[in-house]
């Protein structure tokens, strides 16, 4: 008898290729023939190209070829994809600093390497638009409005409110800092491609490459099989891999180009900086009447992701009769923004949280039991119900776990030694998003079965999620089932590794696509004639844990295909969201509560400790769960504590590079409990399993900030929350 | 209670790099200069003689990759701030980004790939495993040599020390329990 793996702790099928070094990355490919590639990026914020001076380069040993705006590598255009809105190399515009202008190649990466630094650019500058404060607001893209009968407008239900509260905060530009440097290993063999490249979503990827480099898109295949990291900035296909593609097709020889660390942060998207104001009003017991959310953020010329952080927090968070959203964008001059892990609800959340937090302080309500005041079971803005929600429910657990009856509501109350102590405390939440998915299930006559969807594994867990997914349905061990993600010649319909859907999504296609299987075998089973079970009515004939079983016989499904002379039976599956589900609004939810020490002296913050419980539906594989869930935490302390990358005013990130943008480190990291209720979503699948890979990030930051007031009495608005601000 | 560090988390990366620093002064030796400006280096790598003609701007991180196909060592920076990079030269570990391999003839070099005893995992690789040390991977081949060297200095005594002694190395995916509670567990089976 099998025990289902569902919900258990499952080590990482893709475990002993990561933990020796054999896990190939997109840098790790080694093609015969293969030639290095090096970016020039321009050095200035705005203008244009006059001239490039290419001469010493090309002298320089080893060099094979440079290629700028004056001698181009062909690429068209992008269309209606959102992202870089400009090909690389195609013109002499300069839109913002760190733009890619050249491309030199050379026989070995120090060469090529050496060969950019011999580059030099005449340009013509024009003045750039970089600062977000002095830009004013922006334009209104996305409003979001909702007033009770007889109300006229969200500030006469605010004035009309015996408690207002205004906050506003104000974060800048966040980076990914995915550990894999952006690379692409780029190999023709005739008119056919072949990209080694990370890529949150290999299909989209392939497609892309393909338009872009202007051939058919069965030409081009994506293989990402082990990606260092996605967290957004590997969704888009970026502007350096189409080059480094480009310059293989060119050059009739596999190129490889892997970025160095600094040139991640312009090449690549950047979380937008963006500022927000929220106004509260309500009675004095706390009870919302008003809630508005402004927003500017940063949209960059040179095209990027919008950042709209209100739609899916201050639109959802509360019950309220009156709801205003106004999302602005502002044009800047400022390199490609991009989508990053919970990437509008981390820093909507932190305003609405924040906001709140001051809510609970000025009504003396304290802060656990003002949000049960405010509890919404149905979408404010729209009405519909909830698929499944017990965010009450992680409330009480939470707060029972940290010890939140301990906590005292008054500011630097306790202390120990030097250190004042704080708590605080946020909720959190993230859509939940099924979308359609496809997957494969092969029964191989080596006597496991292949289970493969075309997403990818950035981390996330994919690989053993379709292992346990797969060996659940089939009733085998985990070890039985070969798990296939990250290659785009696999079954179209993989889904992106994004929003966190791919567990939503996919895990229903898994198991469609193993029911399939078992029918085809069953089928094969009974219509091959070397196969004991030859001619029986397939309705006769059973499959059981990876055996076929008629008549008292019983064979396992390796020795019948072998018998049959059949290498696999197959089937592909496609599964999408019933219709009804449109009537629901689907979230995951959360809970956090954190202890936070600052230092009376220097003002230092640290995180003491966290406890977050969470309601994501059903859980795959508790492992992975609880590594993205704490995973996500601690970026919530980056977020809080860490995390910013200010704009000068030529256009220069102030810290881009890995010694500049801190991200946290272990000694930064404090003992984090995380906990889930198991409480399968009834309406989103028949398994009821919701993505969770960004929730954690959600307020996690709010949370530590309501601690750090709670500490000190001081509230910091502008991220991150520095020694600097506390004194 | 919480264990309050002395050390900042700019202090360890300072460590970290000055340990790279220190490889090039120690080892001496410059290596036998090659009649085109390249230099020929001979050293032991994962226990076998390799002998590298290169350019001497050569990192022996871009050496073992690009060279020798050792990719198990990953490049995550380039610049001594990351830790993707650690290798154990003569029995220390290193930022291979910042260590040239023109200054490592006559060294030992250990990556990823030596670690295990054949098909035999190390026990830190059998723990990040167990204690999901890891998500994308990527920084975990650099994790596990920095974690091998700290306990064999004999650090990684209390929680606190390991997330000091391991603060060099980064992991974006933020695995930093699984990764605390491997070495934990390691630290036992390796003594
Ligand atoms: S690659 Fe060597 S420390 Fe980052
Ligand atoms: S596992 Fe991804 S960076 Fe550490």
């Amino acid at each position: 008898m099998t025990v289902s793996p569902i919900g258990r702790e499952i080590d990482r099928v893709d475990g002993p290729l990561k933990v020796t070094g054999s896990a190939p990355y997109a840098a790790d490919y080694r093609p015969e023939g293969l030639v290095y590639a090096y970016l020039v990026q321009a050095t200035v914020g705005r203008g244009t190209v006059r001239g490039m001076d290419v001469s010493r380069a090309e002298a320089a040993p080893g060099v094979i070829a440079v290629f700028t705006p004056f001698h181009p590598l062909p690429l068209k255009s992008p269309s209606g994809e959102s992202g870089e809105n400009y090909s690389a190399l195609q013109d002499t515009a300069v839109r913002f600093r760190g733009q890619i202008i050249g491309l030199v190649v050379a026989d070995t990466f120090e060469r090529a390497r050496d060969a950019a630094a011999l580059v030099s650019a005449d340009y013509t500058v024009t003045p750039s638009r970089t600062s977000l404060a002095d830009a004013g607001p922006g334009v209104p893209q996305g409003l979001v409005q909702k007033l009770a009968p007889g109300v006229s407008s969200i500030d006469a239900a605010l004035a009309s409110s015996p408690v207002t509260i205004t906050t506003s905060v104000s974060q800048h530009a966040h980076h990914h800092i995915a550990m894999e440097p952006h690379a692409t290993t780029a190999v023709w063999v005739d008119d056919q491609l072949t990209v080694y490249c990370g890529a949150q979503s290999p299909q989209r990827a392939a497609a892309t490459i393909a338009a872009r480099l202007g051939v058919e898109p069965a030409k081009v295949r994506l293989i990402c099989r082990y990606t260092g990291g996605g967290f957004g900035q590997r969704s888009p296909v970026w502007n350096e891999a189409l080059l480094c593609a480009a310059a293989a097709r060119a050059l009739r020889r596999p190129v490889k180009l892997v970025l160095s660390r600094e040139q991640v942060f312009t090449a690549i998207g950047h979380r937008a900086a963006v500022r927000q104001t929220i106004r509260l009003g309500a009675e004095a017991d706390g009870r919302l009447r008003a809630l508005s959310h402004d927003s500017d953020g940063e949209l960059p010329a040179a095209g990027g992701w919008q950042m709209m952080p209100g739609r899916d927090t201050s639109a959802v968070a509360y019950r309220t009769p009156n709801i205003r959203i106004d999302q602005r964008l502002v044009t800047l001059d400022t390199p490609p923004t991009w989508s990053m892990r919970a990437p509008a609800e981390a820093p909507g959340m932190f305003a609405l949280e924040t906001a709140m937090d001051e809510l609970a302080v000025r009504t003396g309500v304290d802060p656990v039991e003002l949000r049960l005041r405010n509890y919404a079971t149905e979408d404010p803005v729209e009405g519909h119900p909830f698929s499944s929600k017990y965010l009450d429910e992680c409330y009480r657990v939470g707060a029972e776990r940290f010890g939140w009856s301990r906590r005292t509501a008054l500011p630097r109350s306790q202390t120990d030694g030097d250190w004042l102590i704080g708590m605080g405390m946020a909720s959190a939440l993230y859509p939940a998003w099924r979308q359609p998915a496809s997957a494969r299930a092969r029964f191989r006559d080596d006597g496991r079965v292949a289970v493969a969807s075309a997403t990818s594994d950035v981390g996330t867990g994919a690989f053993t999620m379709l292992a346990v997914v797969g060996a659940d349905e089939l009733g085998l061990p985990v070890s039985s089932i070969a798990a296939e993600v990250g290659d785009s010649a696999l079954p179209p319909g993989g889904v992106g590794a994004y929003g966190s859907s791919v567990t939503t999504s996919t895990v229903p296609a898994v198991q469609a696509a193993c029911r399939a299987a078992v029918k085809a075998l069953v089928q094969s089973a009974v219509d091959n004639p070397r196969s004991p079970f030859a001619g029986l009515a397939p309705a006769t004939v059973r499959y059981r844990q990876g055996r076929i079983e008629a008549n008292g016989r019983s064979v396992d499904f390796r020795t019948l295909l072998r018998t049959m002379g059949v290498p696999h039976v197959e089937a592909v599956s496609t599964s999408a969201p019933d219709k009804s589900a449109s009537q629901y609004k689907f979230h995951c939810f959360g809970a956090h509560f954190c202890e936070v020490r600052v230092h009376r002296l220097t003002g230092e913050p640290r995180v003491n400790r966290f406890t977050s419980v969470f309601d994501v539906g059903r859980v795959v594989n508790a492992k992975a769960a609880r590594g993205q869930l704490t995973g996500a935490i601690i970026w919530g302390i980056g977020h809080a504590l860490l995390e910013a990358d200010p704009i000068e005013p030529d256009g220069r990130f102030a810290a881009a590079s890995m010694a500049d943008y801190l991200v946290p480190v272990h000694a930064d990291t404090p003992e984090i409990d995380v906990h889930w209720l198991d409480r399968p979503d009834p309406h989103i699948s028949e398994f009821g399993a919701r993505g969770l890979g960004e929730i954690g990030l959600v307020s996690s930051a709010a949370a530590i900030g309501n601690a750090v007031f709670n500490a000190t009495g001081i509230r910091v608005h502008d991220l991150p929350i520095t020694i600097d601000k506390l004194l | 209670m919480t264990q309050y560090e002395g050390i900042t988390r700019r202090g360890m990366l300072g460590l970290v790099g000055a340990a790279a620093a220190t490889v090039p002064l120690d080892s001496g030796a410059a290596g036998a200069q090659a009649a085109s400006g390249e230099v020929t280096v001979r050293m032991t790598v994962n226990g076998s003689a390799t002998s590298l003609t290169v350019d001497p701007r050569v990192t022996l991180l871009d050496a073992l990759r690009e060279r020798l196909q050792l990719t198990g060592t990953k490049k995550g920076c380039d610049r001594g701030q990351c830790g993707a990079c650690t290798v154990h030269v003569d029995g220390r570990r290193v930022v291979s980004c910042l260590t040239l391999l023109a200054t490592l003839d006559g060294a030992s070099v250990t990556t990823i790939e030596g670690l295990a005893d054949g098909d035999r995992l190390h026990p830190l690789q059998q723990a990040f495993i167990e204690h999901d040390g890891f998500q994308c991977g990527f920084c975990t081949p650099g994790q596990i040599m920095s974690a091998a060297a700290v306990i064999a200095e004999g650090g990684a005594r209390t929680d606190a020390e390991i997330r000091e002694q391991m603060s060099g190395n980064i992991c974006r995916c933020s695995a930093y329990p699984g990764i605390l509670a491997a070495i934990r567990q390691a630290r036992t089976e390796m003594r």
